[in-house]
């Protein structure tokens, strides 16, 4: 009765990477592939403007809000939900932002360090109540931010009577906004880069990564190996929030201007580069740097197609087109590598998978 | 798997390459064509497929052909400056020599605009505006002003014995529709024998335009005219008539004079339209930049009029021009 | 002998399902209970109750003699109770050491630790360890479990829960999936844990397991403990008549 029989099986190694792995990694490398041949073309389309330091400068620049929002979106995504909201927090916390810098007055770096404090915690507040109703009331998040997108706007429109306020420090506009780092480097790059770098330690590094991946893969096993899944969701969706209401103050230096009536297309084209990038709408997979570069590709394909003299209508189509084939190809490679997926999407139904828990638990 | 993956990413690749390629040959390229010393003009439109662009862009087209210079078009689909922004800075890397450009935001579009001028490029502003114009080498613009008067003498001919009218604007603090609503309202007040009721404010919703609109006449039932700075906020106003019963006795004048509007102006559903030019805006516009990029001397500012398009002009000739097109 | 787990007059009800009827349940420090039923005779639900994932409508849980709350499976695991349920429970996209210490992270030393770094390498060679001892077959450490056979996947679920435990383990169904190897491993490691004194509770339709492993034998019919049985008093037929309903009352 002793253990003589530990048994001589198959032991375990450590294969560099899984098929899965591998090709969320393929993903990654494709769509960069599909990025460089898209610059590629371009370039010899148009050989003495397209790559241009001026031209990648806009381009980077143009990229830079949208970086900072997709930071967020990916975790959002990555748990299973989706952030609808993220177009109009940016511009009520720019609004809260810029009232509370009049307020102070001044046109220096305290004045943008007082907007950016107002700026984070509009965002934030608006993260939480997007995290509480979503995780503890059990909407569904496309409803949640589906809320929040209008009454977060309202509100900025209440705060201003509808009328966009412009009154962005000197230091934001023009040492943010559109200064350099240095020669040509916009800041506003470098500060979105830094954001991205620090979303990509967060979750492929970090314990707070883990429980994202986690919630998003199934959130019933997350809650019973103890993970406090309602308190993660809150706060992802928190951090969401919090980019949002930053990516609020980058968007008050660059534009000068709450965008009030703008930004309505943001949360798709967010969501639209999250997905190009590989992260999957039903959760569980995704990174940071896919999403970086699923939002570059629409944005240089508008660029180069801009540059070749092509109608804006057709822009949209190859855009749409893109993501569509992208997602499908992903889609179809996923499906061949991991089975049992849920085929609902799951920002459609209760969060968190509490809901279903006795039901899975019976089988 | 893999095979079939990489030839979808090869196909997107060739589509990329082949609408960009038949892009630029059917639209002309900016550097395909042109003469000897042909200019190579760049429209940024407000937001692209809107009837009142599609207008300034015939108009453009046509005295660039003129003057021998080329023109690419180009705009967001929504006039919305963070959607502008990014077009914008494609078509100044482009280099064209010249953009014309209706600007999105007084404030917004400031600084990408400002990057134009810092490239070397003229630039001259189309119908909107910025906080400071003084980066464009011309201005030119309806006379909102003049076209708000122009709604009060319809309504004058509409109901010549007078009484009370009420202005339908959208919303505070956009340049063009306060201009309206502030001529309007001052020839209102100059006639004795009109009343003049206040501008109330629809937000653009059509719903809301409705609500004001069939309240106002609970209150005021003899109100014989209404502007409607524009297209949504007349629509409106035409369903709060219907609401309240007054079909035919309230006079609705709407703004601009798109496909839309001048159905509704055969349907009876608005009375009166007052035309901008936008054509006339393109064609000045161009001339302003060429003139510009000869170094010749520029106007600053420019106004243009407006017409006034009734039931019995909307088959005359002036009145088939004066109507925004939707191709050229 | 004091039960280390008692559970008195537990009921659970699923809309008009009545999942449990006044069940009552008890493991031993070092004991094996197999707990046996038809489909639908309560089995699981018990054992999400005992284990904290699901509350019980009404009902009394005793840990060591003192009744205890379980509001959450994080209850139950501080209390040194671990699982393997019948759906297993892990995170598809997972690899199997992220889903070993899902919860309980190993983190770095110091300030990086703090903020939420993990070692990698601890969990690492903590999860190699539990596997191996196992004789789980699982080739890979780093891929996602989805992607991994039925068995493989049960294997991991089962390492995970034994190398947890310190006083309660309970097996809801672990061998279902599993090769006539990985089976034995499973049966030898239920022997091997209750030796170092942990309660097991093992749940399967397989009789020869069930008298090949456990001490006791309790059955389960619509809701409630029908009978208990010592091994060596109990014969197949006798559990299978339990099982079919032939004893309506508890016989004990
Ligand atoms: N989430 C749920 N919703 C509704 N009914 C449920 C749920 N979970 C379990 N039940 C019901 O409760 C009863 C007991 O189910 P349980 O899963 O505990 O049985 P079991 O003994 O584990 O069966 P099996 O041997 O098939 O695993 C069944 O009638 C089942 O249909
Ligand atoms: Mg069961």
């Amino acid at each position: 009765m002793s253990a003589t029989q530990t048994t001589p099986t198959v032991a375990t190694e450590d294969a560099p990477a899984s098929r899965l792995s591998r090709i969320s990694r393929l993903q990654a490398l494709q769509i960069l592939i599909l990025l460089v041949v898209t610059i590629a073309v371009f370039t010899a389309l148009r050989p003495d403007t397209f790559l241009t330091g001026f031209n990648i400068r806009g381009i980077v620049q143009n990229t830079a809000i949208y970086a900072v929002l997709g930071v967020g979106m990916t975790f959002v995504i990555i748990t299973g939900g989706i952030d609808l909201s993220v177009g109009s927090v940016l511009v009520f916390s720019g609004v809260v932002a810029d009232k509370v810098m009049v307020w102070y007055g001044g046109q220096g770096w305290a004045t943008v360090l007082v907007g950016l404090v107002a700026a984070l915690a509009s965002g934030l507040a608006w993260g939480l109540v997007n995290g509480v109703l979503v995780a503890k009331a059990k909407v569904p998040p496309l409803v949640v931010t589906l809320g929040s997108l209008s009454a977060a706007l309202g509100f900025a429109q209440i705060i201003t009577k509808g009328l966009d306020l412009r009154d962005a420090p000197q230091a934001l506009v023009n040492d943010i906004g559109f200064g350099n780092i240095v020669g040509q480097v916009p800041t506003i790059a470098v500060v979105a880069a830094v954001v991205v770098v620090f979303g990509i330690v967060l979750l492929h590094r970090t314990r707070f990564g883990l429980y994202t991946y986690a919630i998003g893969s199934n959130a019933e096993a997350g809650r019973r190996s103890g993970v406090k899944v309602e308190r993660h969701l809150i706060k992802v969706y928190a951090f969401a929030g919090l980019l949002a209401g930053f990516a609020g103050l980058l968007n008050l230096g660059f534009f000068q201007s709450t965008t009030i009536g703008g930004q309505s297309n943001t949360p798709l084209n967010v969501i639209a580069g999250v997905a190009i990038g590989g992260t999957s709408l039903f959760g569980g997979i995704g990174s940071v740097f896919g999403t970086v570069i699923g939002l570059f590709i629409p944005i240089v394909l508008q660029n180069g197609f801009i540059q070749v003299g092509v109608q804006p209508f057709w822009q949209q189509v190859v855009v749409g087109a893109v993501l569509v084939a992208v997602v499908y190809v992903d889609q179809l490679r996923r499906a061949a590598a991991l089975r049992g997926t849920s085929p609902r999407l799951p920002f459609l139904s209760r969060a968190g998978g509490a809901g279903s828990a006795s039901r899975k638990g019976s089988a | 798997m893999k095979r079939k993956s990489t030839v979808i990413v090869a196909v997107l690749a060739a589509v990329a390459l082949g609408a960009a390629a038949c892009g630029s040959d059917s639209d002309g390229g900016s550097n395909a064509g042109g003469g000897s010393d042909g200019y190579e003009l760049a429209f940024v439109q407000g937001v692209a497929g809107d009837a009142f662009y599609i207008t300034m862009e015939c108009g453009i087209k046509e005295e660039a052909a003129k003057q021998g210079a080329t023109v690419t078009v180009q705009g967001a689909q929504k006039f919305d400056p963070t959607l502008q922004t990014p077009v914008l800075q494609s078509v100044i890397a482009s280099k064209p020599d010249a953009i014309l450009i209706a600007p999105t935001d007084v404030a917004a579009m400031q600084q990408p605009i400002a990057q134009a001028k810092a490239q070397g490029i003229k630039i001259v502003l189309v119908d909107t505006t910025l906080n400071d114009p003084s980066v464009a080498v011309s201005a030119i613009s309806s006379d909102n002003s003049a076209g708000g008067k122009a709604a009060f003498e319809a309504i004058q001919k509409l109901a010549p014995n007078g009484g009370k009218v009420l202005g339908v604007g959208v919303q505070p603090g956009i340049s063009t529709t306060d201009a309206r609503d502030k001529g309007f309202a001052d020839a209102a007040k100059a006639d004795s024998k009109f009343t003049y009721l206040g501008v109330q404010y629809s937000q653009n919703d059509p719903a809301k335009a409705a609500s004001i609109v069939s309240a106002a006449l609970q209150k005021d039932p003899d109100i014989v005219g209404i502007f409607a700075s524009n297209l949504f906020s007349a629509q409106g106003s035409a369903t709060g008539i219907r609401q309240a019963g007054k079909q035919g006795q309230v006079n609705v004048v709407g703004f601009d004079a798109g496909p839309e509007q001048i159905k509704a102006l055969q349907d009876g559903t608005v009375q009166a339209l007052i035309a901008q030019q936008p054509g006339d805006i393109g064609v000045q516009g161009v001339q302003q930049a060429v003139k510009a990029l000869k170094g010749e001397a520029n106007e600053a500012n420019i106004q243009t009029g407006s017409t006034i398009i009734t039931k019995d002009t909307i088959d005359s000739p002036e009145g088939k021009a004066a109507a925004y097109k939707a191709s050229c | 002998m004091s039960a280390v787990l008692e559970a008195r007059g537990i009921t659970k009800h699923y809309g008009h399902v009545e999942a449990l009827a006044d069940a009552n349940f008890d493991v031993q420090a070092g004991e094996v209970v197999a707990l046996i039923g038809d489909n639908g005779a309560g089995k699981s639900t018990l054992v999400r109750i005992l284990s904290g994932a699901e509350p019980a409508d009404s009902g009394e849980i005793l840990f060591d003699g003192r009744p205890v709350h379980l509001s959450s499976p994080t209850d139950a695991r501080a209390l040194g109770m671990e699982t393997v349920f019948q759906d297993l429970a892990l995170a598809p996209h997972l690899s199997p050491v992220q889903n070993m210490y899902l919860g309980r992270e190993v983190m770095r030393n110091g300030l990086l630790g703090k903020l939420g770094f993990m070692d990698a390498k601890s969990m690492r060679d903590g999860s190699r360890a539990a596997f191996d001892r196992l004789g789980a077959t699982v080739r890979n450490l780093n891929g996602p479990v989805g992607s991994m056979s039925g068995g493989q996947r049960q294997g991991i679920a089962v390492a995970r829960a034994a190398a947890w435990a310190q006083k309660v383990i309970f097996l809801d169904e672990p061998t279902a999936a599993l090769g006539v190897v990985q089976t034995q491993n499973v049966l030898e490691l239920v022997r091997r844990v209750s030796g170092e004194g942990i309660g097991v509770v093992f749940i399967s339709h397989s009789m020869p397991h069930v008298m090949e492993v456990a001490d006791r034998i309790q059955v389960m019919w619509r809701g409630r403990r029908v009978a208990t049985y010592n091994k060596a008093d109990t014969s197949m037929e006798q559990l299978v008549s339990a099982m079919t309903g032939a004893l309506a009352q508890e016989a004990s």
